[in-house]
């Protein structure tokens, strides 16, 4: 109805879809949590997959993807170029806490990896103090883990801090991304050929963790008024439910399970672990890309 | 020290949408980019159907949740209780847009004009204001109390005087008075902001 006044039903009071963060978040986060997670895969439960450029494979393509991740944040910015300024508010912000977390990540397994670095056949810096084996470089593996884990987490602690956004703000939103990122390192360790069984038990832990955490948040936002029912009807029944419902939760999450068991079982042969890894990544995404884009402002009132 | 604040009577607002237009005025905003809107809903069942309005602007929080997202420290409270946006160090995260819980802070990407095709001379005199890729909000027009007798533009121009600035830490002051007096309440209380912007019904 043309009313003659401009204004109306501009500023209707009802919620609203946030806007401004979208695809590019969901592939930072992925992207990060799957960096963090081979790291902490490899650190606590010994799943790797072989080497690359003589390196450690898992510690290599995690510092890849922290790096690909890191530089999708700084060109997502509006200003790229006041990038180092995130580093300023740590005391308070979750972004600038990632950003310190991000960069000593970087510095601490370019360090690690600096012994295996080969130049012309030979490796100038296998004498260094903290080379393989040694208790420096235990100790600096162990100092990794930390920021390793705050990147896995961070990004659902900035989703978890926005008040405005009932759906995100929820603590389950950081749990679901760290089981997803442990699931999602060793599903990508499936890809490489990994089959031993602690991959396996990893993996299934994660994911049943990763499901309950979801189905969770799912009642979270069932018992709650307004904006946080309006994402829910989006991710459950709406232009997020391919996304969510079936990308994430069916294929991503309890088939993956159903599938993991049948492995330990022995059920199912090893040749099959690449497509559980393939299908625990796909749901990993989808599901960061659905919360993201699910999010909508609560009404003022 | 003051702490400035505005008290919206919501029993006078009209939603005549004139203190929208005139901070878009004073502020030069670009398009699409409203720092006090007007929100409108019906309440009630029919046949006890009326239209209200809601008045909204930055709440100027005491414990801004824009202030802790903020990864550069780009916005600050100053000591009157203004909380400014600084164009020169934001660096454009938007972390800020998802914590408001008022949905006060907006993000400049790229001037655009309201008429396709061609800026309107008052946009080419604006372009240059505002910096591209950053966060923008409600100044309170500080530019104007700065001066120390001015009040904002969204107050000035009010016909109904709906909006009543004021030093919110003197109990004597028009909104104070109107605080104590008829409850005044703030928007989404949950959050624990503390806003400086309050409403009586």
């Amino acid at each position: 109805m043309h009313s003659g006044n401009p204004f109306t039903g501009r500023f209707v009071i009802e919620p609203k879809p946030q806007n401004v963060w979208g695809l590019t978040h969901a592939v930072w986060f992925f992207a990060m949590g799957l960096g963090g997670g081979l790291y902490l895969n490899r650190l606590l439960f010994g799943i790797d997959f072989g080497e690359a450029l003589g390196m450690p494979a898992a510690v290599v393509l995690g510092m890849t993807l922290v790096i690909v991740s890191g530089l999708i944040l700084v060109a997502d910015l509006g200003r790229p170029i006041r990038a180092p300024r995130a580093f300023y508010n740590i005391r308070r912000s979750w972004i600038s806490v990632g950003a310190v977390a991000h960069f000593t990540f970087l510095v601490l397994e370019a360090v690690l990896l600096l012994p295996y670095l080969t130049i012309a056949e030979s490796q100038p810096f296998a004498g260094v103090f903290w080379a393989p084996g040694t208790t420096a470089a235990l100790v600096l593996s162990w100092a990794s883990a930390v920021p390793a884990f705050v990147i896995i987490v961070y990004p659902g602690l900035v989703l978890a801090c926005s008040p405005s956004i009932p759906f995100w703000n929820t603590t389950l939103i950081p749990l679901q991304f760290l089981g997803s990122a442990l699931a999602g390192g060793a599903a990508i360790a499936y890809l490489f050929g990994a089959s031993r069984a602690p991959a396996i038990v990893v993996a299934l832990g994660a994911v049943l963790a990763t499901l309950g955490f979801t189905v969770a948040h799912i009642f979270n936002a069932r018992y709650q008024r307004g904006a946080a029912l309006t994402a829910l009807a989006q991710v459950l029944r709406g232009a997020l439910a391919p996304h969510f419902v079936w990308g994430n939760l069916i294929l991503g999450l309890v088939l993956p399970s159903a599938a993991l068991l049948l492995h330990l079982t022995g059920i199912l042969v090893a040749a099959s672990l690449p497509w559980t890894g393939a299908l625990i990544l796909l749901g990993s995404f989808l599901a960061k890309y659905a919360v993201i884009k699910a999010g909508h402002y609560a009404p003022l009132f | 020290m003051p702490r400035w604040g505005l008290v919206l009577d919501l029993q006078r607002c009209i939603g005549c949408y004139s203190c929208t237009v005139a901070c878009r005025v004073e502020n030069q905003t670009p398009a699409g980019v409203w720092f006090t809107p007007v929100y409108e809903k019906e309440i009630g069942t029919y046949p006890q159907v009326r239209r209200m309005f809601l008045p909204t602007l930055c709440n100027h929080c005491q414990d801004a949740l824009c202030i802790k997202a903020c990864p550069t420290g780009a916005i600050s409270k100053r000591p009157d209780g203004i909380v400014l946006v600084s164009q020169d160090v934001c660096c454009g995260s938007r972390a800020c847009i998802a914590a408001c819980p008022y949905g006060a802070m907006h993000f400049y990407s790229d001037w655009q004009g309201d008429f396709e095709g061609h800026l309107t001379p008052f946009e080419e005199l604006a372009r240059d204001r505002y910096q591209p890729g950053t966060a923008l909000k409600c100044t309170l027009c500080v530019h104007r109390i700065d001066q120390g007798i001015l009040r904002p533009a969204c107050v000035e121009t009010c016909p109904t005087e709906c909006r009543i600035f004021g030093d919110l830490d003197d109990p004597e002051s028009a909104p104070n008075k109107l605080i104590t007096g008829r409850k005044g309440l703030a928007l989404r209380p949950e959050a624990g902001t503390d806003p400086s912007v309050r409403y009586v019904l």
